[in-house]
């Protein structure tokens, strides 16, 4: 038998890219065909890369065409051909395997959600993978660096400063800010810091911490925890008050806020010239209330691609592009065996890859676009863009230099700075202020 | 207009205090020597004028005695004064020689305050007196920078905006020496990256774990800029480029690199600023010959590192017959070759092949050969021509769609009809001409099993 797939189906391919074609390319492997079993062995690495490439591109037109047992046998292979452990194209097709399997599952919900049931989420789990990907990647590094320096550059001569993080779980960018502050010329603002989260405890370690830090440096500080999760947040329970300058950080938060049920977003992968915004209300109502704020700064983070298509095939291509970045990263950092990189690229990777490509609607959190559409959404809820400046953007590049962040780069874009690696963009960082 | 009592008096003599302003008591005694007069050390035989901030600032400073009126050069009161019809014997200007005369700041706190530093201009010391004491009162329109003094003003509204050099970074100067060491920097920053890669700094990630660092101790002063040359890259040892350290280095916020360069009044050497004084105090981080080096290498996109595979497309299929020997080859790159073989197996513009998304749809059906002397006879392929594909190194094109044999099977289709025997796999529909990939897999240990001799 002649594993072959033979593509046909026009129904829900795209436009035709490059990968899709290269899937559409038969493939034969006449050893392959007598032993079903490890016939792969001889494979070397990179063809079986490109075999990788190749079933997981077949695979998601079968489940995107409905055509359920071939994408069965694709499954299959990809099984044989992939493992969490082996090298950044085996890992990559692995969660992305069980991604589409995933998919594949959700035409069932009850038996999706009933295989699903028994998982606990674990918070000082995830607490510590996201710690994990602060320490194994500069991207937080470098966002935290960008956000401080923006921060205190329009901060400069203000007394009272009040910044709301609206992730808070990663206490070295206000260690950082609350140093930044106690060494400027004109002395410490008085400082207050409120932190979003949907756990306490998360809250409660970053209260002590960044409390701790402000008494020795006797600079005048509150921490004010708020325990609720960002989409149903209440700028009320964010206290504002009048006379304080206010800086809001949004570290890869906004883009869960485009989760919506509709799909009214348009088709399109060129972001370009891509207006229509994806509408999703839900957005637009969050950024008017920040807006109603009136923040002197507010500084986004968000992923550089566009993962969200609107179908499953486009998603797929662009993501695996992004992933294979990221899983490239590293395996040139952190060794093969290290369980703490396969706890990134499982609970963290995994899980925004299982999301991208086997939820819709309102489960589908992921939704990262690219840089372009976040600045016209941001700008059309009223905010003015603030170039980032030539210093924050010189720290930044060190920071990657200084590290051995070797591949890293970060490049500028209209005023934003945008991460890549090699030359994929990433992640981005904006800073905007309240345009009146 | 008021005249003000001019304060002076001889190096050697005694002062007397003027009546207005908060003038100070500055004369001191100096011995009489030769004259001389390097700069920066006035004539100690010259006579010493302190002379009121009210006289300093004022702009007419000189008076006609018959009507007060005020004139700003001497020619010009000369002038004025033929207009008086004075007599002969007033008409002359005093009569003893005319003494070189210094003059000091009045401000107290000044450097030149110090008759030994006395300078030797009045338009000097008034230039002097205003930019350092004085309010600044002209402002250049385009960018924010203020002068109090109106030749320095007009000089920088000429220059301001007239950037000249501006480098890949997108920042813009308009002196070519701080361009020239900025380029140092910041190039030298790419390219390291790419040389340094083997010896470059594996700090552990545990540096920025929950150890809370001192802060730097580097103290960067703004009116120090020159001497903090610390290199805040210099050294390893985590000193700097944690978040939090970085943060603390920067007392000022607002002076950028940038500021420091057009501000510094003086250069020392041609480097301004904390940044490029580092640059070559850090040998560590560039060494200086690839300084130069990079000072003129195109910042171009670094290619990753580790790959063997050439990203250039249709020439690379034409040269390579293997994989490189390299045990993996990251994901990123086997994406791109396999973006690239679906761009050339539909026949488009091989840049197409870079996983661009929506590439304007080639259609698969209309494939045209590229004509890319790859050596193809375009449209029919006879057996020849496939075993070039399968033992040379050409590429995939086919006229019609294609259907590649990956790992190379050829299936030489011709345009008559199947290939006999074979493990009758390939016809792929109707349109089944199928071309062998071999090449591109190159690897040899295929081309023994393939050797699919498919006479058409």
């Amino acid at each position: 038998m002649v594993t072959m797939f033979q593509e046909d189906n026009g129904t829900s391919s795209v436009a035709s890219s490059p990968l899709q074609v290269f899937s559409t390319m038969s493939l034969t492997r006449p050893t392959l065909i007598p032993s079903p079993s490890s016939p792969f062995k001889d494979l070397k690495p990179e063809e079986r890369g490109l075999y990788l490439i190749h079933l997981l591109l077949t695979c998601a037109n079968h489940v995107a065409s409905g055509s359920l047992q071939n994408a069965n046998a694709a499954l299959e292979q990809l099984c044989l051909l992939s493992s969490p452990d082996g090298d950044t194209m085996q890992r990559v097709a692995a969660y992305f395997t069980e991604a589409l399997a995933n998919r594949i599952l959700k035409s069932w919900p009850g038996l999706y959600k009933a295989l699903n049931a028994t998982q606990t989420n674990n918070v000082s789990e995830e607490v510590h993978v996201r710690r994990l990907f602060f320490d194994m990647f500069p991207i937080l590094k470098v966002s935290y660096l960008l956000t401080n320096r923006a921060i205190l550059e329009s901060m400069e001569g203000e007394k009272m400063v009040h910044v709301i993080d609206l992730h808070a779980s990663e206490p070295a960018q206000w260690l950082a800010l609350i140093q930044a502050f106690n060494s400027r010329p004109e002395g410490p603002p008085h400082l207050r810091i409120t932190g979003v989260h949907h756990h306490k405890e998360v809250l409660d370690q970053m209260a002590h911490t960044l409390i701790e830090e402000a008494e020795k440096l006797d600079i005048p500080f509150q921490f004010n925890p708020v325990v609720s999760g960002l989409e149903c947040l209440n700028v009320e329970q964010l206290r504002v008050k009048t006379g304080e300058a206010l800086a809001v950080s949004s570290v890869l938060q906004l883009h869960n806020f485009l989760a919506t049920d509709n799909s009214g977003h348009s088709p399109s992968g060129d972001s370009a010239s891509s207006l229509p915004l994806s509408n999703s209300g839900k957005i637009d109502r969050f950024l008017n209330a920040i807006w109603g704020l009136s923040p002197k700064i507010m500084v986004v983070t968000e992923q550089d691609s566009d993962h969200n298509g609107s179908t499953v095939m486009e998603r797929l291509l662009e993501s695996l592009y992004t992933y294979a970045a990221l899983f490239d990263c590293l395996e040139t950092k952190v060794p093969r065996t290290s369980q703490d990189r396969m706890k990134v690229e499982k609970m963290l990777f995994g899980e925004e890859i299982k999301n991208i490509i086997a939820c819709e609607g309102c489960e589908r959190r992921e939704r990262h676009e690219k840089l372009e559409k976040w600045s016209q959404r941001i700008d059309l809820a009223g905010f003015g863009n603030v170039p980032l400046s030539y210093y924050g953007m010189l720290q930044g590049r060190r920071l990657l230099q200084g590290y051995g962040f070797d591949g890293y780069r970060i490049k500028e874009e209209s005023g934003c700075a945008v991460i890549c690696w090699q030359d994929r963009p990433l992640y981005s960082v904006s800073a905007w202020r309240c345009r009146k | 207009m008021p005249v003000d009592l001019d304060n002076s008096s001889t190096v050697s003599g005694e002062a007397s205090v003027s009546s207005t302003g908060n003038q100070q008591n500055p004369l001191p005694k100096s011995a009489a020597k030769k004259k001389r007069n390097l700069p920066g050390m006035p004539d100690p035989d010259s006579e010493v004028i302190a002379l009121s901030p009210k006289t300093l600032l004022a702009t007419n400073r000189f008076v006609c005695e018959i009507c007060n009126k005020g004139f700003q050069r001497d020619q010009n009161l000369q002038l004025h004064r033929r207009g008086h019809n004075l007599p002969w014997k007033l008409r002359q200007k005093s009569s003893k020689e005319v003494k070189k005369k210094v003059y000091v700041c009045p401000e107290t706190s000044c450097v030149h305050h110090d008759p030994s530093r006395a300078l030797g201009d009045l338009t000097g010391i008034k230039k002097h007196f205003c930019r350092k004491h004085g309010e600044k009162k002209w402002k250049c329109d385009k960018c924010s920078k203020r002068y109090a003094v109106v030749s320095d003003w007009k000089a920088h509204s000429k220059i301001c905006g007239t950037k000249e050099y501006k480098c890949d970074c997108g920042t813009l100067f308009s002196r070519r020496d701080s361009f020239m060491t900025h380029r140092a920097f910041c190039d030298a920053l790419a390219e390291e990256s790419v040389r340094n890669h083997t010896h470059s700094k594996k700090q552990s990630p545990e540096i920025l774990t929950r150890k809370k660092h001192v802060p730097d101790p580097e103290s960067l002063t703004g009116s120090n800029p020159t001497a903090s040359s610390v290199a805040p890259v210099e050294t390893r040892s985590a000193k700097i480029i944690s978040p939090r350290a970085i943060n603390t280095k920067r007392p000022e916020s607002p002076k950028t690199p940038r500021e420091i360069l057009q501000e510094a009044q003086e250069p020392t050497g041609g480097l301004n600023g904390v940044f490029f004084e580092s640059s070559s105090a850090s040998p560590s981080i560039y060494a200086s010959p690839s300084c130069s080096q990079s000072l003129f290498a195109p910042s171009s996109s670094i290619e990753p590192i580790a790959l063997g595979l050439s990203a250039s497309h249709g020439p690379s299929f034409l040269c390579s017959t293997r994989f490189p020997a390299q045990p993996a080859m990251s994901a990123t790159a086997l994406l791109q070759k396999a973006a690239q073989m679906g761009a050339a197996s539909s026949g488009g513009s091989l840049l197409r092949g870079l996983g661009i998304v929506s590439s304007t749809s080639p259609s698969v059906d209309s494939l045209v050969p590229n004509g890319l002397a790859l050596g193809l006879p375009c449209g029919g392929e006879s057996s020849s021509g496939l075993k070039e594909l399968m033992m040379g190194n050409s590429s995939v094109f086919g006229p019609k769609q294609t259907t590649l044999d990956f790992l190379g099977l050829g299936r030489a289709v011709g345009n008559g009809g199947g290939g006999g025997g074979g493990p009758g796999s390939t016809l792929i529909g109707p349109r089944g001409s199928s071309i062998d990939a071999l090449a591109t897999f190159g690897s040899g240990e295929f081309s023994g099993h393939d050797i699919g001799r498919r006479t058409s």
